[in-house]
C-alpha cells in the first residue's frame, strides 16, 4: 500500500518553478491593461519586450553566476566597450560581421580576465569587478574620446544587420526579441541538461564538496565569467544594431535591472539553484513596471521606488526559502 | 515552496497595486474636456537645475490648458529615457518634449516622429534628430564664460594653471561649452590648462573632485565646471580650504550655486534660462498641434544666456533688470519665476516659430 502510495505521489504533476513569477507577469499586464487598454495591443508588447530584450538576455546569463553564488559587476561597462570597440572597427573599415565577431570576442576576453583574476587573487568576483568595472569603463571612455560611436557609412547603416535589428526590415515579430528568445534556449539547456551546467550549480550548493568530488572548480568559475562576458558582449553588438549607436554612458545603469530581473524571477542569491527561464520573466516584471508606471502617470520616482520594493520583497522571499531549506537539511 | 510561491506573487501584486494607486488617474471631468496631454522626458530625476526646467514645463502645461506627463531615468542613460519616450509615445500622448543626451537616443526619436507624433528638444541636442531643439548657444556660452574667467585672472597676461572640469564627458553640449571654454582661455598664452577633468554629476562626488583637483593645484587661478552642481561645489572646496585667490566659476542659477556666488566662494555663474527651457518646448508643442503646424524638421530656438556675478545680473531678452537678490529669491519661488518671465511668455515664446532657426546656430 505504501509503495503504490508513493509511486503515486512521484507521478503527481508538478507545476513548473516559474509559474509564481508568470502569474505575476500575467497579474502586472492585467492590471495595467485594464486601467489603460492600448497598452494590451500586440505591437506595444512586442516594442515593450524588445526594448528589454537586452537585458533580459544580460538576467539570464547572470543566473550562470548567481547559481554559482557569484555575481559580476563589471558587465554593463563590458557590454558597453564591445558595442565601442564593434562600431570603432567598423568605422576604421572592417566589414560588418567581423566588428561583430571582434565586439563578441572582446567580450569574451573581458569576461575571461575577470574569472582569472577572481581564481588568481583568490576574491569573491563581486570584489574583482568592482575594479575590472571602472578599468572597462576607461578603456571605453579612452577608446572613442569620451564621445558616441556613430556608424554613419551607408555600407554599415544599409547593412542587413543594422537593418534588420533597427526595425527598417518589417516582420511580424522584432528580429531582436526572436534572437535573445534562441538564446535563452540554449543557456537553459546549457544550465540545465549539461555536465557544465550540472557542475555550476554543484559549485553553488557547496563550493568545497565539488571540489573534493573532483569538479574543477577553478576552471568552470573561469568558463562562467568567460561566458558572461560573451553574452555580454552579444549584448553590445546587439546593441549597436538595434539603437544604431553607442553612447560613453550605454550599459553603466543595467546592474541593478538586470541582477533585480535575475532576482525576482527566481534564482536565489545564496547560490545552487536557478532559473533562465524565471530571469526572462522577472526581466519581464521589471519591463512591465516601468513601462506601466509611464502608461498610468505615475512620476518616474515611484517607477524607481516600486522597482526597489519588488526587489526587496523578492529578496526577502528568498531568505525565507534560504533559512527553511537550511533548518530542514 | 507552494507557500515561498504564494509569498512572491503576494509581494508582485501588492508592488503593482501601489504603482496604481500612487498614481493620477484621469477624472471623468478631464476625460470630457479631451485634453491634450504632452510627456515631458528628462536625462535625470532629482536634480536641481532639472527641476527648475520641469517646474517651467509644468506652468506652460497649466496656462495652455493641457495634461502633462513627466517621466525621466534616475540615472543618465539614453536607453532608458529612449524607452521612456517611447512608452509614452505608446500610451498614446499627443507630443512629447525630451532632452537627447545621448546619440543612441536619435533612430529611436525619429521612429516616433514618424509615426505622428511631434517631439520638441531641450537642454540636450540630437544631431540628426527630425525635431527643434531649445537651449542655449553652447559653443559661444562657453566662450563667454571663458572670457569672463580670463578677465578676472589678469586677462591675456594671466600666467598660471586653470582647472577645468566636465561632469559629464561625451555630453555633446558640455563638450561645445568645454570648447568655447578652452578657445577663451587660449588667448592667454600664459595659462595651462589642467584637464579637462571627470568631476561627475552626482553632488558628493562632484565635491570631491573638485577638492582633490584643487589640492593638487594649490597655485591654481581658477577652477572652471561646466554643469549645475560645479558652482556650489567650488564655493564649498575655497571655503573649506579658507582659499580666496582661485575663481570659481561655472553654469547654473540653483540656490546654492547662487548662494557660493553671494558669500564670495565663487564668482561667475552663466545660466540657460531653464524657465524657457521647459516652457517653450510645451508651447511649441500644444501651438504647433493646435495649429496643424509641422515640425518634423531640425531647427534651434536660443534659450538664452544669463551672465551672473555678486555684483550683477544680465538677462538675455530684454527682460526688465534683475539683482542679484531678486534672482536669488527667483530661484525658490516659482510665482515669482512665472511673473518676471510673462513678458518673454507674451513676446518670444509666443513668436516661437519667427524665431527658430537652422540648427548649426546652436554650435556657432
Amino acid at each position: 500500500m505504501n509503495l503504490s502510495g508513493n509511486v503515486q505521489k512521484t507521478k503527481k504533476f508538478k507545476l513548473p518553478e516559474e509559474t509564481s513569477v508568470l502569474v505575476a507577469l500575467i497579474v502586472l499586464i492585467g492590471i495595467v491593461g485594464a486601467l489603460r487598454p492600448t497598452f494590451l495591443k500586440p505591437t506595444n508588447l512586442l516594442n515593450l519586450a524588445a526594448s528589454y530584450a537586452i537585458a533580459a538576455l544580460l538576467a539570464g546569463c547572470i543566473v550562470f553566476l548567481l547559481s554559482m553564488g557569484e555575481i559580476d559587476l563589471s558587465f554593463g561597462w563590458i557590454l558597453n566597450l564591445s558595442a565601442v570597440l564593434a562600431g570603432i572597427s567598423m568605422i576604421a573599415g572592417a566589414p560588418v560581421w567581423v566588428g561583430i565577431l571582434i565586439g563578441v570576442a572582446a567580450g569574451t576576453a573581458m569576461g575571461a580576465l575577470n574569472g582569472v583574476l577572481t581564481v588568481f587573487m583568490r576574491l569573491p568576483l563581486i570584489i574583482v569587478t568592482l575594479g575590472t568595472a571602472s578599468v572597462f569603463q576607461g578603456v571605453s571612455l579612452i577608446s572613442n574620446n569620451s564621445g558616441s560611436v556613430v556608424p554613419t557609412e551607408e555600407r554599415i547603416t544599409q547593412h542587413v544587420y543594422f537593418r534588420a535589428l533597427g526595425g527598417s526590415i518589417d516582420t511580424p515579430v522584432p528580429i531582436i526579441l526572436i534572437f535573445v528568445v534562441l538564446c535563452f534556449v540554449g543557456l537553459h539547456l546549457l544550465l540545465h541538461k549539461t555536465r557544465f551546467g550540472y557542475r555550476i550549480l554543484a559549485i553553488g550548493s557547496n563550493p568545497e564538496a565539488a571540489r573534493l568530488a573532483g569538479i574543477p572548480t577553478k576552471k568552470i568559475k573561469i568558463q562562467v565569467c568567460a561566458l558572461m562576458g560573451a553574452v555580454s558582449g552579444v549584448g553590445g553588438v546587439l546593441f549597436l544594431g538595434f539603437r544604431g549607436a553607442v553612447d560613453p554612458t550605454t550599459g553603466g545603469q543595467m546592474l541593478l535591472p538586470v541582477v533585480a530581473a535575475a532576482i525576482i524571477g527566481g534564482t536565489p542569491l545564496s547560490g545552487g539553484a536557478g532559473t533562465v527561464w524565471g530571469s526572462l520573466i522577472g526581466a519581464m516584471i521589471v519591463g512591465v513596471i516601468g513601462v506601466g508606471v509611464v502608461f498610468i502617470g505615475i512620476d518616474a520616482v515611484w517607477g524607481t521606488l516600486v522597482t526597489g520594493l519588488v526587489i526587496l520583497f523578492a529578496i526577502g522571499v528568498d531568505q525565507i526559502v534560504r533559512v527553511r531549506k537550511k533548518r530542514a537539511s | 515552496m507552494m507557500k515561498s510561491r504564494k509569498a512572491r506573487v503576494g509581494a508582485l501584486a501588492l508592488a503593482a497595486t501601489m504603482a496604481i494607486t500612487a498614481g493620477g488617474v484621469t477624472s471623468p471631468a478631464q476625460a470630457k474636456e479631451k485634453k491634450l496631454t504632452i510627456g515631458f522626458v528628462v536625462h535625470v530625476v532629482g536634480n536641481p537645475f532639472i527641476q527648475q526646467i520641469i517646474d517651467a514645463a509644468k506652468m506652460a502645461a497649466k496656462d495652455l490648458g493641457v495634461t502633462i506627463k513627466v517621466t525621466g531615468p534616475a540615472g543618465a542613460e539614453g536607453d532608458a529615457q529612449l524607452t521612456a519616450v517611447q512608452n509614452l509615445a505608446a500610451a498614446g500622448v499627443d507630443g512629447i518634449a525630451t532632452s537627447v543626451p545621448s546619440a543612441s537616443m536619435v533612430n529611436g526619436l525619429n521612429a516616433v516622429i514618424k509615426s505622428g507624433i511631434p517631439i520638441v528638444q531641450f537642454n540636450g541636442l540630437g544631431e540628426g534628430v527630425n525635431a527643434p531643439y531649445v537651449g542655449e548657444k553652447s559653443t559661444q556660452s562657453g566662450r563667454i564664460l571663458g572670457k569672463m574667467v580670463l578677465d578676472k585672472i589678469g586677462g591675456t597676461a594671466a600666467k598660471g594653471k586653470v582647472i577645468v572640469g566636465n561632469c559629464f564627458p561625451g555630453f555633446p553640449v558640455l563638450e561645445n561649452r568645454q570648447a568655447g571654454v578652452l578657445e577663451s582661455l587660449k588667448k592667454a598664452a600664459g595659462v595651462e590648462i589642467v584637464g579637462p577633468s571627470d568631476v561627475k554629476v552626482d553632488a558628493a562626488a562632484n565635491f570631491a573632485a573638485w577638492q582633490g583637483l584643487l589640492a593638487a593645484n594649490p597655485e591654481a587661478l581658477a577652477m572652471v565646471g561646466l554643469c549645475a552642481p560645479d558652482v556650489e561645489s567650488i564655493g564649498k572646496v575655497n571655503k573649506a580650504a579658507n582659499n580666496t585667490k582661485t575663481i570659481g566659476a561655472g553654469y547654473d542659477l540653483t540656490a546654492g550655486n547662487l548662494e557660493a556666488l553671494a558669500n564670495g566662494s565663487a564668482h561667475i555663474s552663466l545660466g540657460q534660462t531653464p524657465f524657457i527651457q521647459g516652457y517653450l518646448p510645451v508651447y511649441i508643442l500644444v501651438d504647433s498641434i493646435k495649429k496643424k503646424i509641422k515640425i518634423n524638421k531640425p531647427g534651434f530656438i536660443d534659450a538664452g544666456t544669463e551672465v551672473v556675478t555678486a555684483t550683477s545680473v544680465t538677462e538675455p531678452f530684454k527682460l526688465p533688470k534683475l539683482t542679484f537678490k531678486d534672482l536669488q529669491a527667483m530661484a525658490t519661488s516659482k510665482t515669482k519665476t512665472r511673473k518676471y518671465y510673462d513678458p518673454v511668455v507674451k513676446g518670444y515664446i509666443k513668436d516661437w516659430k519667427k524665431n527658430l532657426k537652422p540648427v548649426s546656430a546652436e554650435s556657432a
